[in-house]
């Protein structure tokens, strides 16, 4: 019975970092219509910024039990390179989504250099300083306080974005513009604002992820081209656009994963793909996408 | 390396020039007379980015610092050398940058490689380029026997499974008796794999009964090893054995103390430990750990002058501490400078030709950043590897080992000629 | 075609076929890649330029033909060129069917995606099932004999530069004569109709999905005899001819020698391999020039180079050409 709890919990664990990064995406697809190839880079960006940070915090003498706080300060202030890159990606808005998916690719090789430029080759990580928080006895098994707190934080974001989206003015907008961009823009909704935000917040997203995980985990140079390949599969399952779908979909991705490598491990990750292409195969706009043609 | 031609000089000065060299032969310079001002270039393939890159990284410091040293006392045979780095990638990109090296920049050797794929791959086009090569590292046993049966060109590092060898010797003569279940966790990729059997056999071969409760094989690099810990958990081993490397160790062991597994109750075997140790923080690395170094403890107490000069230099340099990717690379520097200053001797002063350095490398002994090392007949390496049970009584956040043990690879690798398998199986190996 | 034009791709070949008195032995062994891209690159570009598919799996093609040619003659025994490229070319026949007929329901972002998947889900099977694909190490490449000729007395360097090169040079040519028929046959209009309006096609009777899956099929045939002639020089096929980052890369260069042009590809197969080596001999951050590079191309020069000699933006190659 522990051993079903401890995977349900890392199954979960996963799914709420996963949930963050591919919900940036859906953000970014459903209203700008961009598929984000360089979402790991900026997973990655927050990872290493959020070590930064918090070193840097410490040095200060701010008291370790603001991890949690340093870690989601740090991820906001790195997504704010959201605006320069949103910036550069409108210029080819027009474009076909080809280019679109190219200038991302293009931006991801970018990125990935200058964070090797600044943080070097060597991986880094935060020591054990996640352990502030202490443990916390659920069940019949412990699970470090961080971690519940990282789901939390997923969630409360989750909750966030879903009253942002239903119930504010801009929630509103931005639901009108992604259903229909001319419309919308017709009314009078001022477009560029709209996309700068979008993909601030969808980038700012992906960073939280990033820095949220960090404690927990370590920041390496090959996470960037590493996780985009998780993150669509949660997009794919879950539906392109959609954001209760990232929610499912990455439950779905988190559980699976750990249940698989708990049963099988020698399929893991092969699990995952496999479902991508059966969901595709049942329902090919995903769980709760639109449909594809 | 052809000499300059003499032309248009007067009978007089050749006669001058040919006493001049017979005196400098005969003084044992082996320096020509027509000067070789022309440095001696040194490509370098080592990753850069990705996983391995600070692997790649650290060694390529330690290159650099062999040169630095070469250079300062005179160069290898009063040439200089000269470093050209390329990028180690993947198995077609990289056997590119090395052809490139080969026939454009005609460098005059070859060193590097620290993944095991690139390195088999690469393997046949080195001999067929005939290029000296001196690979830092890499080579697992799979495929070893298919690719290059017998190197001429290519030198190749001690076997990767060394440090499997050692840990298991180690694991048996610490914990012997005090461990029935196994598990292991081991990325899935050749070496892993390698290490894992390995272990298993020598447990095997010394009738230490063992049970494997559980195998884990994260994909290489995955960050998130929570499932793969519960699991571990579940099956609640006394022993775990993980030739984890890359930056997901430091995360292994951080998560597995915060599950509760590293409380002293399980014994860890970790073969590969030291590139991360570094990272591998006391507030949750347990003591009386099974350690693998490989070829460098930078904190050994009796660590040569060389050594010491070396961690100084690179802590004051780097802040950091080097881990053995770049005793690897020291080594590989030195068996090529002693190896051609040999081969100078031999022929009596004239520059040698590439199969005449090859001779001369061949048997030849240095003395690397981590200790003694050689190069034996059939191409593999000979170096001296340290393992250790962890400590948390030093001065730094991370652990240390304190008691090291010190075997020579002789001890922890296959003889000429034998297949690794049958070497565990049969050989005299003592603990 | 005018003559102009005919004259000018036979004084490109003539170039070409002379290089290995020109060029030194390494930018030789670097035109090899080069060539082989250059086919794979024809039949990617059959697939997005004219049929408006953008597949960022299709490397797993190449990595199909790659391996197809490690098992025949290191596993299996076989060493004929000829029938290593026909093995390539069937293996990607028949696995591109299955994958085709499912990814062709969509366009544009989700088939994208799909690909994607697709092509990472070949690579984790080549990582997980060592025992049949030698997982990391992949599997060795013996060099094939050419037209029947056994030249394994020759060094790799010569036998590269010199009876390989003019081989895998025809090997090219002929395809490009293939897909030049192609292109400009009744299907080649068919699927540059359905590129440019899939619903105006299907209601003037096309069946939109089989052509889609015919290019696809086609483009994956190309690419496994692309990376059979790739791997090769290589001596080696592992698994990181699949991975998705090289997918973007055949993107990349593509586009980088214009995708409305019919030699577009060839051109940018070329243009690319010279260009990245230039840069990764300059620089350890060629992975920050290249992206720049990609960006500035993206931006204002979307039709790559050959766009910049026609000066049209999005004109349909088949006109262009007339």
């Amino acid at each position: 019975m522990t051993a079903f709890i401890d995977i349900v919990l890392s199954g979960i664990f996963h799914a709420a970092v996963l949930f963050l990064l591919a919900g940036g995406l859906q953000l970014v697809f459903g209203v700008q219509k961009i598929v984000n190839l360089s979402c790991g880079a900026f997973y990655a960006l927050g990872a290493y910024f959020g070590i930064t940070f918090v070193n840097l915090a410490l040095q200060q003498g701010i008291s370790s039990s603001y991890l949690l706080a340093l870690i989601l300060l740090a991820g906001i202030i790195i997504g704010l390179v959201g605006p320069l890159i949103e910036r550069l990606l409108c210029l080819v808005y027009q474009r076909e989504e080809g280019f679109q998916l190219l200038l991302t690719f293009a931006i991801m090789l970018v990125l990935e250099d200058l964070i090797r430029m600044l943080w070097g080759a060597t991986p880094m990580t935060l020591g054990n300083i996640s352990m502030v928080y202490g443990k916390l006895n659920f069940a019949s098994t412990t699970i470090p306080v961080y971690k519940a707190l990282v789901i939390g934080s997923s969630i409360f974001l989750a909750l966030a974005l879903g009253w942002m989206l239903q119930r504010t003015n801009f929630g509103r907008i931005v639901r009108a513009t992604a259903e229909n961009r001319r419309m919308s823009e017709a009314l009078g909704v001022n477009g560029v604002w709209i996309n700068v935000a979008i993909f601030t917040l969808g980038t700012m997203l992906g960073t939280i992820g990033g820095a949220l995980v960090v404690p927990t985990s370590a920041a390496s140079l090959d996470m960037i081209s590493e996780v985009v390949v998780e993150a669509f599969a949660v997009v794919v399952i879950g539906g392109l656009g959609s954001m209760r779908g990232a929610l499912v979909g990455a439950l779905i991705v988190g559980l699976l994963r750990a249940f698989a490598v708990y049963a099988y491990a020698e399929l893991e990750l092969l699990l995952i793909y496999l479902i991508v292409i059966l969901v595709l195969i049942i329902k090919p706009s995903g769980l709760y996408g639109k449909a594809a043609e | 390396m052809k000499k300059k031609l003499i032309q248009n000089e007067s009978r007089r000065s050749v006669i001058k020039g040919i006493g001049a060299t017979s005196l400098l032969a005969a003084g044992g310079w082996g320096f020509p007379a027509i000067a070789q001002n022309t440095p001696i270039k040194v490509g370098i393939l080592a990753p850069r980015a990705g996983i391995a890159g600070t692997i790649g990284e650290c060694g390529l410091r330690g290159a650099m610092f062999a040169v630095e040293k070469i250079n300062k006392t005179g160069g290898i045979g009063g040439r200089k050398v000269e470093l050209i780095v390329e990028e180690e990638t993947n198995a077609k990109d990289t056997t590119e940058r090395f052809r490139k090296l080969v026939l454009q920049d005609k460098v005059d050797c070859v060193q590097g490689i620290v993944s095991s794929g690139v390195s088999l791959a690469m393997s046949p086009t080195v001999e067929e380029m005939k290029a000296l090569t001196i690979y830092w590292d890499g080579t697992s046993q799979d495929g070893v026997k298919e690719t290059i049966p017998t190197p001429k060109y290519l030198f190749r590092s001690t076997d990767n499974e060394c440090e499997a060898v050692m840990a298991s010797l180690l694991a048996i003569k610490y914990y012997k008796g005090k461990f029935a279940t196994i598990a292991g966790i081991n990325p899935d990729y050749s070496y892993g794999r390698n290490n894992w059997a390995a272990f298993q056999a020598l447990l095997k071969r010394f009738g230490i009964p063992h049970k494997v409760v559980a195998e884990q094989w994260p994909k290489v690099g995955t960050m998130d090893l929570s499932s793969n810990i519960a699991a571990l958990k579940a099956a609640k081993p006394d022993l775990i054995f993980s030739s984890l490397l890359f930056a997901d160790l430091p995360v292994f062991m951080q998560n597995a103390h915060a599950a509760g597994l590293a409380n002293g109750d399980i014994k860890y075997v970790m073969p590969a430990a030291g590139f991360q140790q570094t990272l591998m923080k006391k507030e949750f690395t347990p003591e009386g750990m099974v350690f693998g170094l490989n070829t460098l403890d930078f904190n050994y107490p009796n660590a040569s002058p060389l050594q010491k000069e070396f961690v100084q230099f690179y802590y004051s340099k780097y802040k950091d501490y080097p881990n053995w990717e770049a005793d690897r690379a020291y080594f590989a520097m030195q068996i090529y400078k002693a190896g051609t200053e040999k081969a100078i001797k031999t022929k009596g002063g004239a520059w040698p030709k590439t199969e005449e350095i090859i001779a001369g490398i061949e048997g030849i002994e240095v003395q690397s950043l981590g200790g003694p090392g050689r190069m034996r007949g059939d191409h593999i390496a000979e170096q001296t590897f340290y393992q250790g049970l962890t400590t948390h009584k030093n001065k730094y956040d991370f652990v240390t080992t304190n008691p090291v043990d010190k075997k020579f690879s002789s001890e922890l690798q296959k003889p000429p000629g034998m297949d690794f398998w049958q070497w565990i199986e049969t050989a005299k190996i003592t603990l | 075609m005018t003559i102009k034009f005919k004259l000018l791709i036979v004084f490109c070949l003539a170039l070409l076929c002379s290089t290995p008195w020109i060029l030194s032995p390494y930018y030789m062994t670097l035109l090899l890649p080069a060539v082989a891209y250059s086919i794979i690159l024809l039949g990617f570009n059959l697939l997005f330029g004219y049929t408006g598919l953008l597949s960022f799996g299709h490397a797993m093609y190449v990595a199909l033909g790659a391996y197809t040619v490690a098992i025949l003659t290191s596993r299996v025994g076989i060493k004929s060129m000829e029938v290593n490229i026909l093995a390539a070319a069937l293996v990607c026949f028949l696995i591109s069917i299955p994958i085709g007929l499912l990814c062709v329901r969509y366009v544009r972002i989700f088939f994208g995606m799909l690909t994607l998947a697709f092509g990472m889900l070949f690579h984790s099977i080549l990582f997980k099932f060592y025992d049949l694909s030698g997982g990391d190490s992949g599997i060795k490449v013996i060099r094939p004999s050419l037209l029947g000729f056994d030249l394994s007395e020759i060094d790799k360097t010569s036998f590269l530069i010199g009876p390989f090169f003019y081989y895998s040079i025809a090997v090219m040519l002929i395809l490009a004569l293939v897909m030049w028929r192609i292109v400009h046959s009744p299907l080649g209009l068919h699927l540059q109709s359905i590129r440019d309006n899939p619903r105006k096609a299907e209601y003037l009777g096309i069946k939109v999905h089989r052509f889609r899956l015919i290019a696809f099929v086609i483009s994956a045939i190309y690419g496994g005899i692309g990376g059979a002639l790739l791997v090769v020089p290589v001596g080696l096929a592992d698994p990181e001819l699949a991975y998705w980052t090289q997918s973007g890369n055949i993107v990349f260069m593509t586009i980088f020698g214009g995708f409305n042009n019919f030699f577009g590809p060839i051109i940018g197969a070329f243009a690319f391999i010279g260009l990245k080596d230039q840069i990764v001999s300059q620089t350890q951050y060629w992975r920050l020039v290249l992206g720049i590079v990609l960006i500035l191309l993206v931006v204002f020069l979307p039709g790559g180079i050959m766009g910049l000699f026609s000066g049209k933006k999005s004109v349909a190659p088949a006109q262009e050409e007339r």
